[in-house]
């Protein structure tokens, strides 16, 4: 086995435990999913020896931004994938497999896979569950079991600034945006008639991820006056700006993506289109 | 010479003057008041209805016919929604909807309009029924040309023509009596669907010069493959005017499928075609340009050189090319240029 000449210096699970809530906080606010997989040997084949190799062959497979630990009482490995969903777990665990029945005929190993994307999970409560998953399985080989728990993100509050002169439009637009159904975020729709009305309002001012819609030209602070005071601020990509523009110039296009635009958007347009891109651009941030 | 007036005359010059300036301030009260009710008249409106157009426009419910207008306040309010929708959205779905409500509802508002004394009225008539696509007036519209009409009315017409009715449009423009700038022209022939626009360009040489260059500028904004063979075939016209402008279509449109077509012209007399040809060679490869490019950056006119030069460098081997043209080169000009060119690309990375 290669991954022998590789010194194993793992974790314990009490260590880790100190930066899971971290870990799952991260999750929150990255947008980023994270992955525990536990491992057990079946019973008769937990001897040290057999456990340190398996220790330095898992930390050998693992990239740098997983985290390998050693359950207590021997009891088997926990690996923790940041930014890794499910479907990347498995096939994780379906390629250590391959190669574990080829070298070691005589083991038997189970898992189980936990994605976490939310901060309503304990560690205790994580090495609980899959303990009880994995007894279950104890008398069976090679199997690998999900708990699908910790899948849901929380609901998100987004604001949605719509920054239009025309009245008319302020509110077709105002109307489609609420109408939207997002998966995992619920939108704040308010609207401006000009950019300095928005300014004033002082809406921009929290934490919230932010997306606005704004005419390139507006009576009082014009679009791209706008965009250069939002991209300005210390957590300005909070901001996700589409801006709207009758002029259907490549010029202008360019100008507004240079400044700092996400989604440059010719009038007249579809409304569909922009209700997509919203979905899309909302999709992006739970991949 | 002293003008000597009684004291009564007097008074009786302030005392008229007083109840003009009355009457004057009487006339201002009222119309300030009907203007103030009709704009309170169509915000209501808008106010009232705005959420019901937008159930039918966009979500496709049946419409109340208590949206119907029925006097001119709701008819503006009813324009501006309608004027709101067109020019922010386009769904083909929208602009049938108000097109069949326009030539229902509207019609006959327009027509009233058209027979108006005040030209701004039949004007603002004019727009809407392009704007709405209001085709059941095309015989009302027939009988408005033979009027005595002003030529913005008419150069209106023409638009409607173009929107509704593409044969009879084609037919106007060949009869035209009135001349209307290039610019007018060209904002006649953007509107146009590819097909008819084409059958304008067949007719090329029907027009009159205004035309002509309003038919070869309309034709680089479109950008369309469709016109790349028919700018080529102007290359040969006999007026400099045409063969620049064709040049530069070619060049906005900006695919180059050969280059022989444009090699004579590097050689020309003229400094502008030389200029043209210099930027069309941008979208071709540089390894079949590179002759005739190095024939230009040695040109007499900085423009072109200049032109060349950045030409060259846009392409990937670029660089490379200008440094062995410096290196090979006898013209000091054009080497300068060169480094000139080589140093402004390297600081602006």
């Amino acid at each position: 086995m290669e991954a022998r000449m590789i010194s194993a210096n793992v974790m314990q699970q009490k260590e880790v435990q100190k930066y899971f809530t971290v870990m799952c906080e991260s999750v929150i606010r990255s947008h980023l999913t994270m992955t525990a997989i536990f491992l057990t040997l079946s019973e008769g084949y937990k001897t040290e020896e057999l456990a340190k190799e398996m220790s330095v062959f898992l930390q050998a497979k693992l990239r740098k931004t997983d985290l390998l630990f050693q359950l207590d009482n021997n009891a088997g490995w926990g690996i923790i994938f940041l930014q890794s969903g499910e479907v990347e777990a498995r096939a994780f665990l379906n390629r250590i497999f391959d190669i574990l029945k080829k070298e070691y005929p005589q083991l038997t190993i189970n898992a189980s896979i936990t994605e976490i994307r939310n901060n309503n999970i304990t560690f205790d409560a994580l090495i609980t569950a899959n303990e009880q998953i994995l007894s279950k399985i104890s008398n069976e080989a090679w199997v690998i079991e999900e708990i699908t728990d910790y899948q849901q993100p929380p609901t998100e509050l987004v604001k949605v600034s719509i920054i239009e002169e025309n009245d008319i439009f302020r509110h077709v637009l105002e109307v489609a945006i609420n109408q939207l159904e997002v998966p995992h975020f619920s939108l704040e729709v308010s609207s401006y008639e000009d950019g300095y009305s928005f300014w004033q309002s002082g809406n921009y001012q929290s934490a919230h991820t932010h997306l606005i819609i704004v005419n390139d030209i507006l009576p009082r602070k014009n679009g791209f006056e706008l965009l250069h005071s939002l991209r300005m601020m210390p957590n300005g990509n909070k901001f996700i700006i589409y801006m709207m523009s009758e002029r259907n110039s490549e010029a202008v296009a360019l100008n507004a993506y240079e400044s700092g635009v996400d989604e440059f958007i010719i009038k007249p347009f579809n409304l569909r289109l922009i209700e997509a891109k919203i979905k899309r651009t909302f999709a992006r941030l739970w991949p | 010479m002293m003008i000597e007036l009684k004291i009564s005359t007097l008074l009786w010059i302030i005392a008229v003057l007083l109840f003009m300036l009355l009457l004057f301030l009487l006339y201002i009260i009222i119309q300030h008041n009907k203007e103030g009710r009709f704009n309170r008249r169509r915000d209501a409106y808008v106010e009232a209805y705005t959420g019901d157009w937008y159930d039918f426009l966009i979500r496709d419910t049946d419409l109340s016919a208590s949206v119907i207008p029925h006097n001119k306040a709701q008819v503006t309010a009813v324009e501006r929604i309608f004027l709101s929708y067109l020019k922010n959205l386009q769904h083909p779905e929208i602009e049938k909807k108000i097109q069949d409500f326009a030539n229902v509802y509207l019609k006959d508002f327009y027509i009233e309009d058209l027979k108006s004394r005040l030209w701004s009225i039949r004007m603002n008539a004019l727009y809407r029924i392009a704007d709405f696509k209001i085709n059941s007036l095309m015989d009302n519209l027939e009988s408005f040309e033979k009027r005595n009409i002003s030529k913005e009315e008419y150069f209106q017409l023409f638009k409607i023509y173009s929107v509704l009715q593409p044969s009879k449009f084609l037919e106007k423009l060949d009869e035209v009596q009135i001349t209307y700038s290039e610019s007018e022209y060209r904002r006649l022939f953007i509107l146009l669907s590819d097909n008819i626009f084409t059958q304008v360009f067949d007719n090329f040489y029907h027009y009159d010069k205004n035309i002509q260059f309003a038919i070869i500028d309309t034709a680089a904004v479109k950008r369309n493959m469709l016109f790349i063979s028919k700018l080529k075939e102007l290359l040969a016209d006999d007026s400099l005017e045409i063969k620049i402008r064709a040049l530069k279509g070619l060049y906005e449109i900006g695919i180059v499928d050969e280059i022989e077509t444009y090699i004579p012209f590097v050689s020309s007399e003229v400094w502008e075609v030389r200029l043209m040809v210099a930027k069309i060679f941008r979208y071709a490869p540089l390894s079949y340009t590179y002759t005739y490019l190095e024939q230009l950056i040695q040109d007499e006119n900085w423009w072109v050189r200049s032109q060349a030069a950045k030409t060259i460098i846009e392409d990937r081997h670029g660089v490379e090319m200008l440094q062995q043209f410096i290196v090979s080169a006898d013209d000091q000009f054009a080497v300068e240029l060169a480094q000139e060119t080589i140093m402004r690309r390297q600081g602006g990375k």
